[in-house]
């Protein structure tokens, strides 16, 4: 066992401190030290233990929010804060700074799609697949692809909608892996539910497998707390395939305008 | 380094004096089927397989890695084939997309890796650690990483 001198002189309090100590008392001391040590080690070699569904399901009279509940609407952390306004002919650009930010995962999804030679409709897709996670969690595929469907391509808007499904699937092939983080979530006796079972069976034989695919092999890979990302090397992309309303976001008209409004005034009381 | 070294010397030797048997004595040093690395290169790469070891969960990082928090877990009867492999980069190495390794067992079977090459050549000198979901059990034969195959036989745990 390697022993950090400096980090186990510092637990006694320090030189001054170990020098008052007479020889036995140091034996005791490096011996607890590295027993406890020993401890660490082996707990951090044990495999983790998930919860069940049934544990999951017993948390929820213990918060005073639903789980499905958008970003915006909630803090993990204290009272939420007064929201900067929105301009008001809203862009992509400016949900991505004033309602999606961080947005770290989805930025650094992109960014993988982008470095691994993906199409130009992945990659937005990629960029793109999380952000309603802000509005609504249930089902975000289904709804992601509705937000954005009316400015992206067809192609973009599939893979939004259905990489959900996909993510409870593993894809050797595609290298797509089944995350331990949805043991966490969701529970390690988890089964999706009937829809998203009859969903995959689609899309298994559908042409247009990969493109939900490769969004969710980018997902896996995209939760990285080092990562340096910005939405700069992405701004050509958005200008070919996102159609930018003139009157901004909100305010075209189209089937999800209602939705980009709710992003923008969550404090709405009605 | 030899310093820290000689404080805990001085340290176990009290221990000794007082008899105790320490518990961290007892401790396993985790296996390591090291050593015997086999090089190869493809242009301006430098390929060594390091290691081959079993696991039940497994890291999944791209190719230099970075520090992706994500981890796949094994269904029963399976298990993780980790096969570390370090990675150096000369001046002659043009970047150009790589397919993710794969492996085969002893029977030929074919296995693929989740784990993707991405931005080989951003760092001079890196290793990987691909992971391969095997049957429990599963004797490993080689690698292979572009055109370049690599045995695994003598490094199997």
């Amino acid at each position: 066992m390697e022993i950090d001198r400096r980090a186990f002189i510092a637990s006694l309090g320090g030189v001054a401190a170990v020098n008052l100590m007479d020889h036995e008392a140091k034996a005791d001391a490096l011996e607890h030290y590295m027993e406890e040590k020993l401890d660490a080690g082996v707990a951090a070699q044990q495999p983790e233990k998930f919860p069940t569904v049934a544990e999951i399901e017993a948390q929820i009279e213990t918060r005073p929010f639903r789980r499905g509940a958008g970003s915006v609407f909630t803090s993990s952390r204290g009272n939420v804060k007064i929201l900067e306004k929105m301009p008001d002919k809203p862009t992509l650009h400016d949900f991505f700074r004033l309602r999606f930010a961080p947005a770290n995962h989805v930025l650094q999804s992109a960014t993988r799609a982008m470095k691994t030679g993906m199409s130009e409709e992945i990659i937005l897709a990629c960029l793109l697949h999380d952000c309603v996670l802000s509005l609504i969690k249930p089902d975000h595929g289904w709804w992601g692809a509705q937000l954005f469907e009316p400015y992206i391509p067809e192609k973009s808007a599939f893979a939004i909608r259905y990489h959900q499904t996909l993510r409870f699937y593993a894809d050797d092939d595609a290298g797509y892996e089944y995350p331990d983080q949805y043991y966490r979530i969701f529970g390690h006796d988890y089964q999706p539910p009937q829809y998203i079972a009859d969903t995959y069976k689609m899309l298994k034989n559908h042409k247009w497998y990969m493109e939900p695919r490769l969004v969710t092999v980018n997902d896996l890979y995209a939760f990285d707390p080092n990562a340096k990302v910005s939405i700069d090397p992405f701004e050509d992309i958005i200008g070919r395939h996102f159609k930018q309303p003139k009157e901004g976001l909100g305010f075209d008209n189209s089937p999800s305008a209602h939705m980009w409004r709710t992003l923008s005034r969550p404090d709405q009381p009605l | 380094m030899h310093a820290q070294k000689g404080a805990v010397l001085l340290f176990l030797s009290g221990l000794r004096e007082k008899g105790v048997r320490p518990l961290f004595a007892l401790a396993v040093t985790a296996a390591s089927a090291a050593a015997a690395g086999q090089s190869s290169s493809i242009p301006g790469l430098d390929i060594t397989v390091t290691k081959v070891e079993r696991a039940a969960t497994a890291s999944l990082r791209d190719c230099p890695p970075g520090s992706n928090t994500v981890t796949a877990v094994t269904r029963p009867g399976e298990q993780f084939a980790l096969v570390s492999v370090a990675f150096k980069v000369s001046q002659a190495y043009r970047p150009a997309p790589m397919k993710r390794p794969s492996i085969t067992d002893t029977t030929d079977k074919a296995y693929n890796t989740a784990a993707t090459f991405v931005d080989v050549g951003s760092v001079p000198e890196f290793s990987c650690t691909f992971p391969f979901r095997v049957p429990e059990g599963t004797k490993l034969k080689a690698l292979r990483i572009e055109n370049a195959s690599f045995d695994l036989s003598k490094l199997e745990p």
